[in-house]
């Protein structure tokens, strides 16, 4: 777990996906720093790996970008040797023997979340140390620690595609007002069989909450 | 204290008009102490071409020789001599080369090309390039130079005009630098040849 | 080593023992020149507009007041460069090569999405210690295109982006007028007022203003577009009376680095 070198670029971020029956929804705020310089207000934290994976990243923006492109590289290469799309765990076991392999000289907390036709929906997360945990739901960056409780609460395992996405906007919304590295907008993708819906909820429009 | 102030120095390159002139100090210290009153730091690369090299002594040499060698390669290879500008960007990559576990040297160069047209630059101990129209510095006195540059330097100069500025230029630096000075020399590189002089100067 | 084969590719690493041994001693690592910098650019309707100022400094000294700071990469792409100095100019050079052989080899026009990823991977290799942060603009076959690169080697994607010491200045400006389908003389006045904001603000940052404004089939470049510094002309000379200096013509002149024509080679140091 390499510390932030001086002058990187870091999303302090709030990341979080959540299965549901059909499908994953992915979610992230979009702001980037360099210290308190807010280096990108509208970043996009959720990257395609595969036409049905995404990944949500966390940590350095470098390091996050780089191991994106690898798995993004690997996962085209199996396709095209297999001849059949890879399945989520494939990607999220690639995404933890590259973070495994360099913990020492990475940063980089990512989520995966897609759909495949072997499990269907399905959230992994990889954590700091190169570990991967099968979720249901998973929470990441500098974020989540304001929402595990609200979350924990709030989530059953039932629950609907609309409200896991309003889950996904109140959780992000309201991490995004208690931590200072986390806010600009909020970015989503619901990840089905059949398609991918991009969303996003702009600054003005955050669902309402207490503000102080 | 850095390692570029170790030897001390004053080097200076003046553009004139269909002439350059480059011109430095003599001294060589440790520090405080000074070992040399006779060295060189401005070496000739062609015969219209000139380099000045400040820094840590050591590295003076090493590069001077490597830089021989290189020219000398380039000349045998090419068939002609080099140009100032050509000779630049080979220094300018033998530095950058060492981008991490560079020499301890700041070079200025100086020279007129095959057009007769005046050419100075100086670079960074990582080989930037830093051109100009006018007046390039480097050494311990260089902040000393840039102001009396700044305000002595004018265009348009003649040889004899460029070589009492460059030398009053020179001189008036080192007096305000305990590192450099004991001596000076000066070139004026014109198209007919360089003029050499050494210059009258205190010795303390 | 064979000195002739001394310019194998690659960095040198046989200074680094003797200048760490020379840190610990407590001899202080010299500064590279830096380019202080406020560096912008931004999509308008046509196109991408670059812009920089011109001030490299090194430490508290102004090393050089006219520098050029927007790299040629390409026929349709060109990078404006902060941080160390020799970074950004090698490492667009580099890029500048590999893109002119790229575009060769497949007999097309380079992307600017190519170029960002060469340079992001090299960058991202040497971890940081490669000092280049770049903003990189260019229409290509899909479009305009406009991307920071970090020296960690993160990109982002922007419509308006702002680098260098003087970004915050510069991104105050963009922040407040920046529209989507500005004119190319709106787009121009814009990154001008940006860039002198930096100049006027930062101080790292100075001298003039360069532009570079790409669009889909033509690149125009203006250097020093608004000097807002020009110095004054000296009221009077300080030419010298011939005979001020007093000198002596050495006896031996210097010896020329090369062998003479006839003559032995000069071996001596």
């Amino acid at each position: 777990m390499a510390p932030l070198k001086p002058g990187e670029v870091s999303m302090g971020t709030t990341i979080m996906a959540v299965q549901f029956d059909g499908g994953v929804v992915v979610g992230a705020d979009s702001r980037t720093t360099t210290g308190t310089y807010i280096a990108n207000r509208v970043t996009d934290k959720l990257t395609k790996v595969h036409d049905r994976i995404y990944c949500c990243r966390s940590g350095s923006a470098a390091d996050t970008q780089a191991v994106a492109d690898i798995v993004k590289y690997h996962l085209a290469l199996y396709a095209a040797q297999h001849g059949e799309e890879p399945t989520v765990k494939v990607a999220a076991s690639l995404f933890q023997e590259i973070c495994y392999q360099n913990k020492s000289t990475l940063m980089a907390g990512i989520i995966i979340g897609g759909w495949d036709k072997v499990d269907g929906p399905s959230v992994y997360d990889i954590p700091l140390g190169g570990s991967l945990h099968k979720q249901p739901f998973a929470l990441g960056g500098s974020g989540s620690t304001f929402i595990y409780g609200y979350c924990d609460k709030v989530y059953h395992t039932d629950m609907t595609r609309e409200e896991c996405i309003e889950f996904v906007k109140n959780s992000v919304s309201l991490a995004m007002t208690r931590d200072g590295s986390s806010g600009g907008v909020i970015r989503l993708a619901v990840i089905t069989e059949d398609s991918v819906e991009r969303m996003f909820v702009p600054g003005n429009e955050l669902p309402s909450q207490y503000l102080g | 204290m850095s390692i570029m102030e170790y030897c001390g120095a004053a080097i200076v390159a003046m553009v004139g008009k269909d002439c350059v002139a480059i011109a430095s100090d003599k001294r060589l210290g440790q520090q405080q102490l000074t070992v040399d009153m006779e060295f060189q730091k401005v070496f000739p690369i062609t015969e219209r071409t000139y380099i000045g090299l400040s820094g840590l002594a050591t590295d003076v040499k090493t590069l001077h020789d490597r830089l021989r060698m290189r020219v000398n390669l380039y000349k045998h290879r090419e068939e002609r001599v080099i140009e100032p500008k050509t000779f630049t960007h080979l220094l300018s990559h033998m530095l950058y080369e060492r981008r991490f576990g560079s020499y301890f040297i700041s070079p200025v160069v100086a020279g007129l090309d095959k057009n007769n047209r005046p050419y100075i630059c100086a670079l960074d101990t990582i080989g930037c390039i830093d051109s100009s129209s006018d007046f390039v510095v480097c050494g311990t006195a260089a902040t000393n130079l840039y102001g009396a540059c700044e305000s002595l330097w004018e265009p348009d100069l003649g040889p004899e005009e460029l070589f009492e500025t460059i030398s009053q230029t020179l001189l008036s630096s080192i007096d305000r630098d305990a590192m450099s000075g004991w001596g000076a020399v000066v070139h004026i590189i014109t198209p007919s040849g360089v003029i050499t002089r050494d210059l009258k100067s205190r010795m303390d | 080593m064979s000195p002739i084969l001394e310019s194998a590719a690659g960095f040198k690493f046989d200074n680094v023992k003797r200048n760490q041994l020379l840190s610990e001693k407590g001899n202080a690592a010299p500064r590279a020149t830096k380019t202080g910098t406020t560096i912008v650019g931004l999509i308008f309707k046509d196109g991408i507009i670059l812009g920089a100022d011109t001030r490299a400094t090194s430490g508290p000294i102004v090393a050089d007041k006219n520098c050029e700071k927007i790299h040629y990469l390409a026929p349709n792409m060109y990078c404006c460069g902060a941080g160390t100095a020799a970074d950004t100019e090698f490492t667009t050079s580099m890029a500048s090569s590999q893109l002119a052989l790229h575009s060769l080899n497949t007999g097309r026009e380079a992307r600017v999405a190519t170029a960002m990823t060469m340079l992001k991977q090299y960058l991202f290799r040497y971890q940081g210690h490669i000092g280049a942060y770049l903003v990189l603009g260019g229409y290509d076959v899909t479009g305009p295109h406009l991307y920071t690169i970090h020296a960690h080697g993160s990109t982002d994607k922007l419509p308006f982006v702002t680098m260098g010491s003087g970004s915050l200045a510069a991104m105050s400006v963009f922040e407040s007028r920046w529209r989507a389908g500005l004119s190319r003389e709106e787009g121009i006045e814009l990154v001008k007022d940006a860039i002198e904001a930096g100049i006027f603000n930062d101080l790292g940052s100075g001298s003039n203003v360069d532009v570079c404004v790409i669009t889909r089939n033509n690149v125009e470049y203006l250097r020093n577009y608004v000097m807002p510094n020009e110095r004054v002309e000296k009221e009077q000379s300080y030419k010298f009376a011939p005979g001020t200096t007093e000198f002596i013509v050495p006896k031996p002149p210097a010896t020329l680095s090369g062998e003479e024509e006839g003559t032995a080679m000069d071996v001596s140091a």
